[in-house]
């Protein structure tokens, strides 16, 4: 059996700087990924970073636009932590080696982001988790650990009411594992692939979100999810909101800069939920663009010119030209809303810790929560590194104070059994089908606008794929790289998933930031301003419900 | 309306060592709108088809670096290749693994030595004691300080470079065109206090086992040019060191000659690169040579004109890029 005092899951940006903080706290930590390091969904982060450093800017701004942005939905005291937290790990990261664009004095180049009160994110052209991914490992190369790349997790093992370690499946050797461990930080990332039109990675399945739940932690907020306004339409290859930052302007099939009806303060700049209700609003209006791909409205960047272009959104130059055969230069690009991030997760406080001793989470897999009912672009890879660092340094104090772990023969066997059993099915359910019509399903009853009616029929539909689930087969015999048999793990994790987002959003009969009720169309303060926890039963997501925490910021109507 | 669609052939590279003696190529033939990239053709074979392929990917838009394969025996990113232009000129899509790296089943290949190489540039700032980060707020570099990294910071390791590379093929000392890109992104960056150590260090089986064939950037699918910031090493290194390898003496030699004489000399190259000793270990080859063409073999002697080449050089030194 492996042993480690520390194991992380996860190594986008949150599982890196969670496993920097336990090593320098002085445990032996490992890091489990079903990639290698490098190929995290963090690096494709593309428009920056926010942080308060300028003089004319202020944390306390960057505070009220994180907690009007959540819809008053976020924990005023993380959110102060958060900010005030921001400017130094920028440094930090900076010293470790990142390489930011610049502005002409030798300061860090900041841009205007939605939902911003001050041009505050700071960038790497247009790849800024790519550059922060890179500095970050190269940082922590440095440093003694162990990583198991291609390894996926299955199962935490929790007993005596704390966690005792985990069990692993090793992709290219086809063998679980079990790794005793007294602290295990949930550094995960995205769930995207829930839905058939996202901006996150084939390998976004909220793997430890899932496994966490199983083992029986609290999800928080799980019914917020977030829509990206501009996503290339067809492949919904993420347009950076720094396209928007830098001057970029949506358009509808009749030329009108509509936003001017939705936003009238700041246009393209108003919050993600409010430009991605704009555009499904126009396209289903009969006001957008229409084609083989669907409906859509214009991102238009030709009036910044070639240089300004080139230079500071190269990567999306390049997407356009190989994905899209478009040359943002000179023609617009054609975009449409697709699922970009998961306000909710695993619960935590600002520590990381969450309602089992010994499990800890962190980054996007994690609700702390910061972003509410809707988070600001900026603030995710900000989020990754802060609470990263707090999560790993909590895993590393509880190591030290916790006592041996007892994991039994059993443990392995009893997560390993069922998976083995879908080898040996003669017939079955294909796991490739079964994640399509999810898909399908989350994106027609659970997308930006929802309703009763829907979420039912959606819920209805997931619990039917659920019991076929119980039938998956895998068919391929190889025990090298089996991606079948992978393929049938993650679908499992993102039914269950699929579950408490409906179950979260049906229940919560108002809107707020990213849940849209067309039957509830407003947000009701009175009744919901509190958190949904969704606790897992062998009869489905039993809910419970838990305060904000308030500091300063009296609820408002959000305008932008 | 539907996007017009054409009939695709892929023959896939199929190899799993721990069951089967030898590969085989396997057929798929979708219907597919020429601009689907193979990542996603090869998707939909293992949806609708055979769950069985395998290969590694992950973000489909060219950031995450998982895809990279030898596609018509070119080294590239199925997420970032559109079918159409591949069938149009090869008729079909010939799908193998990289090159230069074991194959661990189908298209997924044991990259251990690739990341070897990477670690062995030492990829992380090192500080020079004298020069600390300033505390609590961020280094001052300039936008133009910034340009001098080149493409590099664009590098997502995806190794299509050490695919392609034939002196990877040739010597696994040779670090690849990955990791001097990364090199060089060290070796420029002001924040570094190690250049010169690492001009001096990554000579020896390193650097100089590079043949300057350009198929690295000819593949890179972001652009990062490694054999142009190669280049650049090699002048760095040689400002720092001056000629130490056999590579360098031989770049060194070679443009004494030009300036001395006008034209190569092969005997006064050859001394210059090997030494006197080490010209007794080419005789063979020089034999040969001159048996062949024994005009080769001949006492050096300048030019006419050979003052204008001068000139060049001369301008060119003035402009040439030295390490900070």
């Amino acid at each position: 059996m492996l042993r480690h005092e520390v194991v992380v899951v996860g190594a986008g940006l949150a599982g890196q700087r969670a496993a920097l903080a336990a090593v320098e706290a002085g445990r032996d930590v490992a890091i489990v990924t079903k990639l290698h390091p490098l190929r995290s969904h963090s690096g494709a982060a593309q428009g920056g970073i926010n942080a308060a450093v300028g003089a004319e800017d202020s944390v306390d701004t960057h505070i009220y636009d994180t907690v009007k942005g959540s819809d008053y939905l976020g924990d005023q005291d993380a959110i102060e932590f958060f900010c005030r937290e921001a400017g130094p790990i920028v440094v930090e990261m900076e010293h470790f080696g990142t390489i930011f664009s610049r502005s002409p004095d030798g300061s860090l180049a900041r841009r205007p982001f939605g939902g911003a009160g001050f041009p505050r994110t700071i960038y790497a052209a247009d790849r800024t988790g790519l550059a922060l991914l890179q500095a970050l490992w190269e940082r922590l190369g440095t440093e003694r650990f162990t990583l198991y790349p291609e390894w996926d997790l299955i199962r935490i093992v929790v007993r005596d009411g704390r966690v005792q370690g985990i069990i692993a499946y090793d992709r290219k050797r086809g063998e679980f594992e079990e790794i005793a461990a007294k602290s295990v930080v949930i550094a995960t990332g995205p769930a995207g692939r829930l839905y058939s039109r996202t901006t996150n990675a084939h390998s976004c399945t909220g793997d430890g979100v899932a496994v966490a739940y199983d083992a029986g932690a609290f999800l928080k907020d799980m019914e917020f999810v977030q829509f990206h306004p501009t996503a290339l339409l067809e492949t919904s290859i993420l347009i950076t909101e720094g396209a928007r930052g830098e001057g970029g302007i949506l358009k509808n099939a009749s030329g009108e800069r509509f936003m001017s009806r939705y936003a009238p303060h700041v246009l393209e700049l108003a919050s993600r939920d409010v430009v991605s209700r704009a555009i499904v609003t126009e396209v289903a209006d009969g006001r957008g663009f229409t084609g083989p791909y669907g409906g859509y409205v214009h991102l238009e960047l030709m009036h910044l010119g070639k240089e300004k272009v080139e230079s500071r959104l190269q990567e999306i130059c390049d997407f356009c030209r190989h994905f899209a055969g478009i040359d943002p230069v000179t023609e617009p690009i054609p975009v449409y809303p697709a699922q970009h991030y998961m306000m909710g997760g695993v619960g935590t406080n600002i520590r990381g810790e969450t309602n089992i001793p010994g499990l800890f989470a962190a980054g996007e897999a994690a609700c702390v929560s910061i972003h509410g009912a809707n988070r600001l672009g900026g603030n995710s890879l900000l989020e990754t590194l802060v609470f990263g660092r707090e999560a790993g340094a909590a895993a590393a104090q509880y190591a030290v104070g916790a006592s041996a772990t007892t994991m039994r023969a059993t443990d392995l066997d009893e997560a390993a059994r069922p998976i083995r059993g879908w080898s040996s099915r003669s017939e079955g359910e294909d796991p490739s089908a079964l994640r399509t019509e999810m898909q399908e399903t989350m994106e027609r009853y659970a997308g930006i606008y929802r309703n009763e009616a829907d979420l039912l029929e959606g819920l209805r539909r997931i619990r039917a794929l659920r019991s076929r689930f119980d039938r998956v087969r895998v068919v391929d015999a190889s025990k090298v790289y089996n991606l079948n048999l992978t393929d049938a793990v993650e679908v499992g994790h993102m039914l269950e998933l699929a579950e408490v987002i409906l179950v979260g959003a049906y229940a919560r009969t108002e809107s707020r930031g990213a849940h849209a009720r067309t039957d509830f169309p407003k947000r009701d303060d009175q009744k919901w301003m509190k958190h949904t926890l969704a606790q897992k039963t062998s009869t489905g997501p039993n809910l419970s419900y838990a305060p904000v925490a308030y500091t300063r910021w009296e609820p408002k109507e959000r305008v932008y | 309306m539907a996007a017009s669609t054409v009939a695709a052939n892929f023959d896939v590279f199929r190899f799993d060592p721990a069951r089967q003696v030898q590969p085989r190529y396997q057929r798929y033939t979708l219907e597919l709108a020429p601009h689907t990239p193979v990542l996603t053709a090869l998707l939909r074979i293992r949806a609708e088809i055979d769950p069985s392929l395998t290969l590694r990917y992950s973000c489909r838009s060219a950031i995450c670096g998982s895809c990279a394969m030898q596609i018509n025996s070119k080294s590239r990113l199925a997420c970032q290749t559109p079918i159409g232009p591949e069938v149009e000129r090869h008729g079909r899509v010939v799908v193998e693994p990289m090159r230069n790296q074991p194959v661990l089943r189908d298209l997924v290949v044991d990259q251990a030595s690739f990341w070897a190489q990477y670690d062995r540039i030492e990829p992380h700032l090192k500080l020079d004691p004298a020069h600390p980060m300033p505390e609590g707020r961020t280094t001052s570099m300039t936008p133009e300080e910034v340009d001098r990294f080149k493409e590099t910071p664009r590098c997502i390791a995806c190794a299509a470079c050490f695919s392609a590379c034939p002196a990877v093929e040739a010597d696994p000392a040779f670090p690849g065109p990955m990791a001097l890109a990364k090199l060089y992104r060290f070796v420029v960056d002001p924040r570094d206090g190690a250049t010169q150590d690492r001009l001096v260090r990554i000579q020896p089986n390193g650097l100089w086992l590079c043949l300057r064939c350009h198929l690295c950037t000819e593949a890179c699918p972001k652009d990062v040019r490694p054999s142009e910031r190669i280049r650049d090493l090699k002048e760095m290194a040689i400002a720092v060191q001056g000629g130490t390898e056999h590579g360098s003496k031989h770049a060194i030699g070679f443009k004494d000659n030009i300036v001395d004489l006008g034209l190569l000399n092969e005997m006064k190259l050859v001394r210059q690169t090997f030494g006197v000793g080490g010209m007794l270990g080419q005789l063979p080859q020089g034999l040969k040579i001159w048996r062949k063409k024994p005009e080769v073999i001949r006492k050096p002697h300048r030019i006419e004109g050979a003052d204008e080449l001068e000139k060049i050089y001369a301008e060119l030194d003035k402009r040439s890029e030295t390490p900070k």
